[in-house]
């Protein structure tokens, strides 16, 4: 084994080197995004509508019985920011960075991140 | 060299051998739906996503046919029918409603009264969007309103009569766990062996999943401080139910107290001894409806009811301490910290 | 294609075969994290026997191995062929365009590099379609498997060398008999 080590050629070192570097930088700047990795699920009549990342601010309009509603995606938070629906519970909910909204007029359901954490953490529902 | 040559041959035989018996089809399939004002996720274990599919659907169908018998807030309900003629004239409701309503009077009996759901005259006092907390004076003027024992059931005619002029039935503290159970018959009639329904909080499992584990519920953390501790303890069902009544899920702080919306029948205000209570028994609507009696009942209390029950419990009280039933051992798992 | 060929081949796909049956028993703590034992056995053939060797050998194992294991035509075929193709092709390549600038162990880093390289393309894809996913879990599959290669390259070396070895030995012993 010494011996097979000591025969690799210049090439050989220079791409183990290389390719080590790149991955590990690699993960250190993929790590930034992990860490932002928690998604906005967004489902309309128990079909999900949209998936967003929620580190990325932007203003989503989805269509329901009681016309559009506005969806408010800024700093990491989400929160429905306008509905026409008649109790206006989802508007109410106000921001929130996991969880769920639920209109119910509009069959509309917004899911914030958790579900791969619990997944890792082997949990398969949450009461409370 | 020769020890060698036999080695290969040998271990692709066990790998054969151990593969052949790993052929398992059965895969798990989840699906959620707004139904009962709230969220509601099925996970089924199924052999295709067909079959799963349907046996879901038709589980929603089943919850939302449900919801609307029993709905507060919808005027073409049973239940609206019946607070509308509060004091009036008996209702004639299906099976259905009927059912619930009976087994809403049941555990308030069994609870003396600890659960009660002709609370509502004070729950609608309270505003916990706007932060308003009703006149003691309200409070006690609508607490007459309140009582188990003034709803009149009639089971030969299928009637249900509230004596007093405007008493509120209200079945949230039971709904939910009687749709989780309703799922669950729904998923078997389709042929489903294994699966879990989660109407918000209140969760029935039943079956194995399809690496023949329990399934395992998270209980929340009544004071969670970041997102590492959202998870207090860990538990694991086949056939049972669960549900968790909690001080932080409903509430508004006002001068340093926390108005929260668990009322205790008797004054009408919250209930202070305990931070959040898990119930776990085979029905779903008993988990639902007990695990408010003994969160409003206190430790003590609430665990010589679940123990005359039969029912098992693990109550977080006002100073975070943890107390559980006998029958959580082995099957409950503590998060650290606990 | 003689007749030696033929058995050479055989054996060499009824190793590979072996060492990709047993490693899809081995548990995998992360996901897709894959030794690639099989590719020793593709190493030693491109380098001893040639290029032509070490594809049959790859294409032979992957379709054998997967049928044996239960995965014939799944995901899990796609993606071991994909790599398998990939990792024999680029080695090759190598080995024709640069002679000796790189021994076996950089042919092995290649071929993991390559084999992983493949697999995440063909996973993104057809079946995961989420780049994000992609991204991150990418570098700690180059990471692993560079240092698998480096493993699998210094057995492959040490295997050669020793057969070579033996090689040398039969002749003589051929010419002394």
């Amino acid at each position: 084994m010494k011996e097979t080590i000591k025969n690799t050629t210049l090439a050989d070192r220079l791409l183990f080197l290389l390719l080590i570097s790149l991955s590990v930088a690699g993960i250190f700047i993929s790590r930034d995004a992990l860490s932002q990795g928690s998604e906005v699920v967004i489902e309309v009549d128990g079909k999900p509508a949209y998936t967003l990342p929620l580190y990325e601010d932007r203003l989503v309009s989805v269509g329901g019985s009681y016309g559009d509603t506005l969806i408010e995606i800024k700093e990491k938070k989400v929160r429905v920011r306008e509905a026409h629906c008649p109790n206006q519970i989802c508007v109410k909910e106000g921001w929130i960075s996991k969880g769920v909204i639920v209109c119910l007029p509009n069959k509309l359901i917004i899911i914030v991140g958790g579900s791969k954490k619990d997944e890792q953490l082997g949990i398969d529902a949450i009461t409370g | 060299m020769i020890n060698f040559r036999l080695f290969f041959p040998l271990l692709l035989f066990s790998c054969l051998l151990l593969s052949s018996c790993s052929a398992d089809k059965m895969s798990t399939y989840k699906k959620s739906k707004a139904l009962l004002d709230t969220f509601v996720a099925i996970t089924v274990v199924a052999d295709s996503k067909e079959t799963a599919e349907e046996a879901i659907d038709n589980a929603f169908d089943v919850i939302e046919k449900f919801g609307e018998l029993i709905n507060f807030y919808s005027d073409k309900s049973e239940l609206s029918a019946v607070n509308r003629n509060a004091g009036i004239r008996e209702v004639k409701v299906s099976p259905e409603t009927l059912d619930i309503i009976e087994k809403a009077v049941y555990i308030a009996e069994r609870s003396g009264g600890a659960f009660d759901p002709t609370i509502g005259p004070e729950i609608q006092l309270w505003d916990f969007f706007n932060k308003i907390r009703p006149s003691d004076a309200d409070i006690r003027k609508n607490l007459s309103l309140v009582n188990y024992k003034n709803i009149i059931i009639d089971k030969g005619n299928s009637t249900v009569f509230l004596k007093k002029k405007d008493m509120l039935l209200d079945l949230g503290g039971i709904a939910k766990g009687y749709a989780a159970d309703l799922a669950v018959q729904a998923l078997k009639e389709k042929g489903i062996s294994a699966g879990l329904v989660a109407v918000a909080g209140d969760i029935k499992a039943f079956g194995l999943k399809t690496d023949k584990k329990p399934w395992t519920v998270g209980i929340k953390n009544p004071r969670q401080k970041s997102s590492e501790d959202e998870i207090i303890a860990k538990i694991h069902l086949s056939g049972k139910a669960i549900s968790t009544s909690g001080d932080y899920e409903r509430y508004f702080m006002l001068n340093g107290q926390r108005f929260h919306h668990l009322l205790n029948p008797r004054t009408g205000y919250p209930a202070y001894a305990c931070q959040s209570v898990s119930v776990i028994a085979d029905q779903a609507v008993m988990t639902d409806a007990f695990s408010t009696a003994l969160f409003i009942l206190g430790p003590e209390k609430g665990l010589e009811l679940a123990k005359e029950m039969g029912i098992d419990a693990l109550i977080i009280d006002d100073k975070s301490s943890v107390h559980t039933t006998s029958g959580l051992e082995g099957i409950l798992f503590l998060e650290r910290n606990h | 294609m003689q007749l030696q060929d033929k058995q050479r081949i055989a054996i060499l796909s009824a190793y590979a075969i072996a060492l990709h049956g047993f490693e899809s028993l081995l548990p995998t703590p992360i996901p897709w994290l894959k030794l690639g034992l099989a590719n020793i056995i593709t190493l030693v053939a491109l380098v001893l026997y040639g290029f032509r060797t070490a594809l049959m050998v790859t294409l032979i194992r992957v379709v054998l191995a997967s049928i044996f294991i239960g995965t014939f035509l799944g995901p899990a075929f796609i993606l071991s062929t994909g790599g398998g193709l990939a990792s024999v092709l680029a080695m090759g390549l190598t080995m024709k365009a640069f002679k000796s600038l790189f021994g076996t162990v950089g042919l092995s880093l290649i071929g993991a590099l390559f084999h992983n390289l493949a697999q995440l393309t063909l996973a993104y894809y057809l079946f995961i379609q989420r780049i994000e996913a992609i991204l991150i879990i990418s570098p700690f599959i180059l990471l692993i498997g560079s240092l698998t290669g480096i493993a699998n390259g210094i057995i492959s070396d040490i295997l050669i060398k020793n057969l070579l070895k033996k090689d040398r030995e039969k002749i003589q012993n051929v010419i002394h008999s």
